[in-house]
C-alpha cells in the first residue's frame, strides 16, 4: 500500500520564506536530505537546496535545522496564522 | 509598548495552565499563541494520563464530549510482537491492574484527545480567569534593556513588557535561544517523531477494538510504532533520536503500515489516511539550564517530557503551574534574579515529575537500548519473547520435552541478552529499589553463574518409575 501524502496536509498560504541555507556553512554532510519527511532538501550538481515550493510542503518541523550540526540552516517559524495546519494532531 | 507582570510565549497546556494561575493570583498576564488557535500547530502527546485527573480534579472533570469530540478512553493497551520477516508473532493485552491505587486509572490507562480540541478547551480555563491571549502572532525575540531581559518583542516589531518571561515555547524554543538558556539542543536529546492519522468509524472501532485503544508495535524493521485511537480515527507514529535515521523516516513508518496484519486491520476498521503530522520532541534523561534572570522554560521547551515514554502534556501542566507560582511571588517581591527563579527547579523537583527524573537516566537509556534500537535489540528480543510465551502453547512434542527445547533455545540468546540485561536492566533495577546492587553488576560473575544455572534446567536426570 502506497499512502499518497497530496491532501494529506492543510495550510493557511503566505508564510513567506522561513527556511534558509547559509553556503558559506554548509558541509554538505547531506543530513538534511535524509531526516526531511517530505524530502524538500535535493543535491544537484554537488549543491544542496531545499525545493522552490517548500512553503507549501512543509510540516513546520524543523528537523533540518536541528540535525545540521555545521548551524548552516537558518529556520525560524512561519508568520504567525500561516503555514501548516493540523486538524487532527 | 505594553505592560504586562507575566508575559507566557506560548499557549500550549504549559502555556495555558502557567497564565491561568498567574491569572488566579491576580497577575496582569498575556499568553502568545503563533497559530490562529492553540493546538493548531501541535500533534502527538495526545494521550492524557491518569496523573492529569488526579493532580488537576476540577479542570478535568470539565473535559467532555461535546467540548471535545475526539476524546475516547483507552482501558486496555496491546503490545504487537513483529519477527525479523514482518509477521506478528505474538500480542499481550493488558489492561489496569489490581495494584494500580486510584481513579481514574483503575478504569483506564489513558485519555485520547486530538489537540486540535484539547488545546483550546485548556487555554479558555486562562482567559476565563482573566489572562489576554494573543494569537496570530509570533515572538520573535527578547526585549532587553542594559542587558536585561524585561519583555519581547513579535515579528512586526511590537514590543511587550514584563518582569518575568516564561517559555512555553515548544521544542524549538525562541525563549530559550534568546535568552542564552539553549541554542540547540544536542542530538541525542532530541527525537523526529513522525504519524499518520487515520479516519475510521467510531462504531467499527467500538466493534473491533473494543476498549483497546492504545498499541505499540514492537519490531526489529522498524522503532517501535505508537498506535492511538481517537473517537473516530486514530493515530500511528513512531520517532528516534534524531542521528539514529539512516533513510528517510517516512519509509520505517510505511513499514509498519504494510505489515500484513497492519493491512488488514486498515480493511476491518475502514480505515483511511487522512493527516501526515510530523514534530521534533525533547527526551532528556535529566532537565537542565531551565531558568535565568527573568526567564522560565517550562513543558518541551524546558525539556520536561517523561525519559521513558515522552508524556509531554502532564508535565507541562505540572511545571507551567509551578513556573507562575514562583513568578508571582518573584513579581510581588520585585526579585526575579536567577537566584530566586532557582525555586522553580526546587519545586518541580518535589512532584511526581521530579520522581520520574530521578531514575530518567536509567529509563532513557534502556529505552534507547530497545525499542528505538530496532535492529541491535529487537531483532533477539521479539523471538526470545515469543519463544517463551508462545513455545510454551504448543504440542508439537510431549510437553515436558518442548520446556527442555525452548528453554535450551531461549539459552542461545543469551550471549546478547546477558550483556543488555547488565548494562540496562540492572541498573534501573538499583535505581527502582535504592539499592547497591554491585554484586549483581559485575558482569563477570553473572556470566560465570548464568549458564550453570540454565545448564542445570534442560537436563533430564532418570525416568520416573523405570
Amino acid at each position: 500500500m502506497k499512502i499518497e501524502l497530496e491532501g494529506l496536509t492543510n495550510r493557511v498560504p503566505g508564510t513567506g520564506d522561513f527556511i534558509t541555507i547559509d553556503y558559506a556553512k554548509c558541509n554538505n554532510c547531506e543530513c538534511c536530505l535524509i531526516i526531511c519527511v517530505m524530502n524538500l532538501w535535493r543535491k544537484k550538481e554537488g549543491k544542496i537546496y531545499i525545493v522552490d515550493d517548500y512553503q507549501s510542503k512543509c510540516l513546520e518541523c524543523a528537523a533540518c535545522y536541528q540535525i545540521c550540526d555545521a548551524s548552516a540552516i537558518k529556520f525560524q517559524y512561519p508568520t504567525g496564522g500561516t503555514g501548516i495546519v493540523f486538524e487532527k494532531g | 509598548m505594553k505592560d504586562f507582570d507575566l508575559i507566557i510565549v506560548g499557549a500550549g497546556p504549559g502555556g495555558s495552565m502557567a497564565a491561568k494561575t498567574a491569572a488566579e493570583k491576580g497577575l496582569k498576564t498575556i499568553f502568545f499563541e503563533r497559530s490562529r488557535k492553540p493546538g493548531e500547530k501541535n500533534s502527538s502527546g495526545c494521550g492524557l494520563g491518569p496523573r492529569m485527573f488526579r493532580d488537576f480534579p476540577e479542570m478535568m472533570k470539565e473535559l467532555t464530549p461535546d467540548k471535545c469530540p475526539s476524546m475516547r478512553a483507552g482501558t486496555a493497551s496491546r503490545n504487537y510482537f513483529v519477527n525479523n520477516d514482518d509477521i506478528v508473532s505474538g500480542y499481550i493485552m493488558a489492561r489496569p491492574t489490581e495494584s494500580v491505587s486510584y481513579e481514574p486509572a483503575k478504569s483506564w490507562i489513558t485519555m485520547n484527545v486530538y489537540r486540535s480540541e484539547f488545546d483550546p478547551w485548556i487555554a479558555k480555563f486562562a482567559t476565563d480567569a482573566g489572562a489576554e491571549l494573543k494569537t496570530s502572532t509570533l515572538i520573535v525575540d527578547l526585549l532587553k534593556e542594559d542587558g536585561k531581559i524585561c519583555g519581547v518583542i513579535d515579528e512586526k516589531g511590537e514590543k511587550y513588557r514584563a518582569p518575568i518571561v516564561i517559555g512555553a515555547d515548544g521544542v524549538i524554543s525562541t525563549v530559550a535561544q534568546k535568552s542564552g538558556l539553549r541554542n540547540k539542543w544536542a542530538q541525542n536529546q532530541v527525537t523526529l517523531t513522525l504519524q499518520y492519522d487515520f479516519q475510521a468509524p467510531s462504531d467499527k472501532i467500538d466493534d473491533i477494538m473494543g476498549d483497546e485503544t492504545l498499541a505499540v508495535w514492537w519490531g526489529s524493521n522498524f522503532p517501535a510504532s505508537y498506535q492511538v485511537f481517537f473517537n473516530d480515527g486514530f493515530h500511528q507514529g513512531l520517532g528516534n533520536w534524531m542521528n539514529w535515521w539512516d533513510k528517510n523516516p517516512l519509509y520505517y513508518l510505511n513499514r509498519v503500515i504494510n505489515l500484513k496484519y497492519y493491512q488488514r486491520l486498515l480493511k476491518i476498521l475502514d480505515a483511511k489516511p487522512r493527516e501526515l503530522q510530523s514534530h521534533l520532541l525533547p527526551w532528556l534523561d535529566y532537565p537542565f539550564n531551565t531558568h535565568t534572570d527573568s526567564v522560565i522554560l517550562i513543558g518541551d521547551a524546558g525539556g520536561f517530557p517523561c525519559p521513558l515514554e515522552a508524556e509531554g502534556i502532564y508535565p507541562a501542566m505540572v511545571t507551567g503551574k509551578i513556573a507562575a507560582e514562583v513568578a508571582s511571588e518573584a513579581v510581588t517581591s520585585g526579585d526575579v534574579s536567577k537566584a530566586t527563579l532557582k525555586r522553580f527547579d526546587e519545586e518541580w523537583q518535589n512532584t511526581s515529575i521530579g520522581k520520574e527524573f530521578e531514575a530518567g537516566c536509567e529509563l532513557w537509556n534502556i529505552w534507547k537500548a530497545l525499542p528505538f534500537s530496532p535492529k541491535e535489540t529487537m531483532s533477539w528480543f521479539v523471538p526470545m519473547i515469543m519463544e517463551i510465551l508462545g513455545g510454551i502453547f504448543d504440542w508439537s512434542q510431549p510437553h515436558a520435552l518442548r520446556v527442555r527445547q525452548i528453554i535450551s533455545h531461549v539459552k542461545s540468546y543469551m550471549p546478547k541478552a546477558t550483556p543488555f540485561i547488565m548494562t540496562y536492566v540492572f541498573p534501573l533495577i538499583a535505581k527502582v529499589f535504592e539499592d547497591d546492587l554491585d554484586k549483581l553488576m559485575d558482569p563477570k560473575k553473572i556470566m560465570k553463574v548464568l549458564p550453570k544455572l540454565l545448564d542445570m534446567l534442560p537436563q533430564k536426570k532418570k525416568k520416573r518409575g523405570g
